[in-house]
């Protein structure tokens, strides 16, 4: 699925027994991505088209997830704001576990709801914004997220484990290449992650033959993370991060203190950087080849695998879908322990005009059910 | 292509649903009846009830609609309810007691007859009121509505005049049309109270609103809106006109009434610059569509005849916009159906949140969960009258990409 070769520019008829087959590989990115989901997908939706080309839009999303005093979400609600570009009709269909949608704060317009798709429909002048609060059913939309919490109680307080959740294995090629162009094509990545841009499609060639590596790269969409977590009224322990990324995919987070745990954790799928950043403090990959050799399998393998971690952090930009493909998409991922079902305040002692609230009125209230039962039994005997 | 997400599955829906069944003896009857002011509003009730039997007329003679396993024709049954919601009620009642699947109305007495038509699971369709009350998906989740609406039509207006700076005065009858208009025209001005030079209701059935015309001029506006039924602003132009007061005046789908044209038909210039706003009648596809369907509805049952005619002397049709909601309906209806496989009424009403077809216009039709209109906010536009007929105003992003529909001949 990662790489298909496109093109065999093979060399002259004359020159064929003397120079290796020259293939030029496609590599990774912008699409498509190494899993269905996300984007989510409804089960019974009916499938959406294609967006016009007139209408350029950006999506923006927070993703809030309510979670429980395991860490598990036992809510996904989403927060989607899309600014469209262009004028004329447009119908656009979001599709999702969606369980309910709401106009959001800002919106132009209101969102409409049919089984597992959020629609919208109208005019746009030239430029529109739609904000919609969406419901997801959490057993569906939870596998998705791309981080997932663990909280736990040790010893003198309370413990956050948090896992980077968008691992996933990708098919990876191997061969020979000329270390000037990778190193060149590793520059060109760098520019355009470090612009906070989506990949443009980009071709690496190689020389004789092109093979799979015979073990998966494990591939993550690297996250920065940041929050809070308390332990009842203990001291919160403030922590962040990147989980990926050459850095560890776990971060284990202690707070001290007895009592209910709250967290808050922010996670903002991020492009890669440490992986592309040159050896030695040197500039660029171009610069850092020219002091010092650097292995060329070295340079196509981090080539590949960054171009991989571009696209899965791209992939989880949109939770849910974006109606158009080549539009920029922006999510944040917030996560929160749930409140606590509220209790019942005890009840005021009762007042001359209390409606209906007063132990009597219960007690009278509870007489008169007894008494209606006990007349009905009566009628139903004698029926 | 406007609106093309759903129209290929709506469409093999409708495909598969509708055909020639193995013999028209093997049709069931499905009932929909259509509740309109015929003795009360003899144009809107004549154009309601003909677009819908246009189309059902069209869908049996395409063998009818498929629930499931069985075909079944579609029944169109008459019912007057003389502008009167105790008059709506009782034909609600007996639409009922005929088995009805569907009500068509223009809107008299929804407030009181959907709760009759809930406890049988019907679904009832407004092609004509826009009022804002008459429609809640979550609390009346019968009644459905393909017609412009109140609030929409009061927002548009806001967005269309109040960058023009002008000071607007804002007239209502004491029709119900009137004040529910005028609800929402309160909060459609709301943030833009600078806009408004005064607010005023007029009476309505009065021909003579001389008084109340000058002293709105008196307040100083420079713009008159008026929500109210077609008389009341014939009378308002009248009044306006008579006395050399050449004011933009702007008006509620009631505006196109042909009754105005006729009441002024001896001074056709004060028609002029009368500007109303109604929901589109033509989708970005162009005019094709719709005037496919105006054809058809002229052959069938003859022009809309507004009884005036232009400078040029040619007679003035109306085209049918109303006649296209009720069109709509029996599409979306038969969409549901098939969808359903059933005629159970209660089914056909959930799967009417969950179907789109084409409509007359080329556009797409269809309702969802959390919202029962059939006309979007968005497709409000503004048309103003010259000789007679109107034309999309050009000042208006929508309106100006909006054809001109032809209404003589």
């Amino acid at each position: 699925m990662l790489l298909v070769a496109v093109t065999a520019a093979l060399g002259a008829a004359a020159s064929a027994a003397a120079a290796p087959p020259r293939q030029d590989v496609v590599l990774p990115g912008p699409v498509p991505y190494p899993t269905p989901n996300p984007p989510l997908a409804g089960k019974t939706a009916i499938s959406g088209g294609f967006t016009r080309y007139v209408f350029h839009i950006a999506s923006t999303e927070r993703v809030l997830i309510g979670v429980d005093e395991t860490g598990s979400p036992s809510s996904v609600r989403v927060r989607q704001r899309l600014d469209v570009g262009g004028r004329g009709d447009y119908q656009f269909a979001i599709s999702g576990p969606i369980e309910d949608v709401l106009r959001g704060p800002g919106s132009d317009s209101d969102p409409g709801l049919r089984a597992d798709q959020v629609l919208w429909a109208g005019f746009s002048p030239g430029h529109k914004v739609l904000t919609a609060d969406v419901t997801l059913r959490p057993g569906e939309a939870a596998q998705y997220l791309p981080l997932r919490l663990g909280l736990e109680r040790t010893g003198d307080g309370v413990t956050l484990t948090l896992t980077n959740a968008t691992v996933t294995q990708e098919l990876e090629y191997a061969g020979t290449t000329r270390t000037r162009q990778i190193a060149s094509l590793l520059d060109r990545t760098r520019r355009t992650a470090r612009a906070g841009e989506r990949l443009t499609a980009a071709y690496a060639t190689f020389y004789g033959l092109v093979r799979q590596r015979e073990r998966k790269a494990q591939i993550e969409a690297p996250l920065r993370v940041e929050g809070e977590l308390r332990a009842g009224s203990g001291k919160p322990v403030r922590f962040s991060g990147t989980l990926g990324d050459g850095e560890p995919l776990a971060l284990v987070v202690h707070a001290p203190g007895d009592g209910t745990p709250h967290v808050t954790v922010t996670a903002t799928p991020v492009p890669a950087e440490r992986l592309l950043r040159p050896p030695g403090g040197a500039p660029t990959w171009t610069a850092a080849l020219k002091r010092r050799p650097l292995p060329a399998p070295f340079l196509l393998k981090r080539l590949l695998e960054s171009r991989m971690r571009l696209v899965r952090a791209d992939q989880y930009q949109s939770f849910l879908a974006n109606p158009d493909a080549d539009g920029r998409s922006r999510s944040v991922y917030a996560y929160e322990t749930a409140k606590e079902p509220r209790r019942r305040a005890v009840p005021a002692p009762a007042s001359s005009d209390d409606d209906g609230g007063s132990p009597l009125v219960l007690l009278l209230a509870i007489a008169g059910a007894v008494l209606g039962a006990a007349a009905g039994l009566v009628a139903w005997a004698h029926s | 292509m406007r609106r093309g997400l759903f129209l290929l599955a709506a469409l093999a829906l409708l495909a598969a649903g509708c055909g020639k069944s193995s013999g028209s003896s093997d049709l069931g009857h499905v009932t929909v009846a259509v509740d309109v002011p015929v003795t009360g509003s003899p144009y809107i009730a004549q154009t309601i009830r003909q677009g819908l039997e246009l189309a059902t007329s069209n869908l049996n003679a395409g063998g009818g609609v498929r629930a499931g396993e069985k075909s079944y024709r579609l029944d169109v049954k008459l019912y007057d309810n003389h502008l009167s919601a105790r008059q709506a009620v009782k034909d609600t009642r007996r639409a009922l007691d005929a088995n009805t699947v569907a009500i068509v109305t223009d809107g008299t007495g929804v407030d009181a007859t959907w709760q009759i038509a809930e406890r049988e699971g019907v679904p009832i369709c407004i092609t004509y009121d826009g009022g804002s009350g008459l429609v809640d998906a979550e609390t009346r989740p019968n009644v459905f509505r393909i017609a412009p609406t109140n609030h929409g039509i009061a927002f548009r207006y806001a967005e269309y005049l109040v960058p023009k700076k002008p000071k607007v005065a804002l007239l209502s009858d004491d029709s119900a049309y009137g004040s529910e208009g005028a609800a929402d025209l309160d909060r459609a001005f709301a943030e833009n109270p600078e806009a408004v030079a005064m607010k005023l209701t007029l009476p309505g059935g009065q021909s003579d609103l001389t008084p109340q015309v000058l002293r709105v001029k008196r307040s100083g506006a420079t713009a008159l809106l008026v929500w109210g039924q077609p008389p009341t602003i014939a009378a308002v132009l009248s009044a306006a006109r008579s006395s050399g007061w050449d004011v933009p005046v702007y008006a509620p789908p009631t505006g196109a009434d042909p009754f105005i044209r006729q009441q002024l038909a001896d001074h056709p210039e004060w028609v002029d610059g009368l500007t109303f706003a109604s929901g589109r009648m033509t989708a970005e596809v162009g005019t094709a569509p719709f005037e496919s369907f105006q054809s058809q509805y002229e052959s069938t049952y003859g022009a809309d005849k507004v009884g005036v005619k232009t400078s040029e002397g040619e007679p003035v049709v109306q085209p049918p916009e109303f006649a296209m909601y009720a069109y709509d309906f029996a599409h979306v209806l038969t969409g549901a159906i098939i969808r359903a496989a059933s005629t159970d009424p209660e089914k056909i009403t959930a799967a009417l949140n969950q179907v789109t077809t084409q409509g007359a216009n080329g556009d797409e039709r269809g309702f969802n969960e959390n919202n029962h209109e059939g006309v979007v906010d968005d497709d409000v536009y503004f048309a103003r009258f010259h000789d007679m007929t109107f034309a999309p105003v050009p000042d208006d992003p929508l309106s100006s990409t909006l054809p001109v529909i032809p209404q003589t001949g």
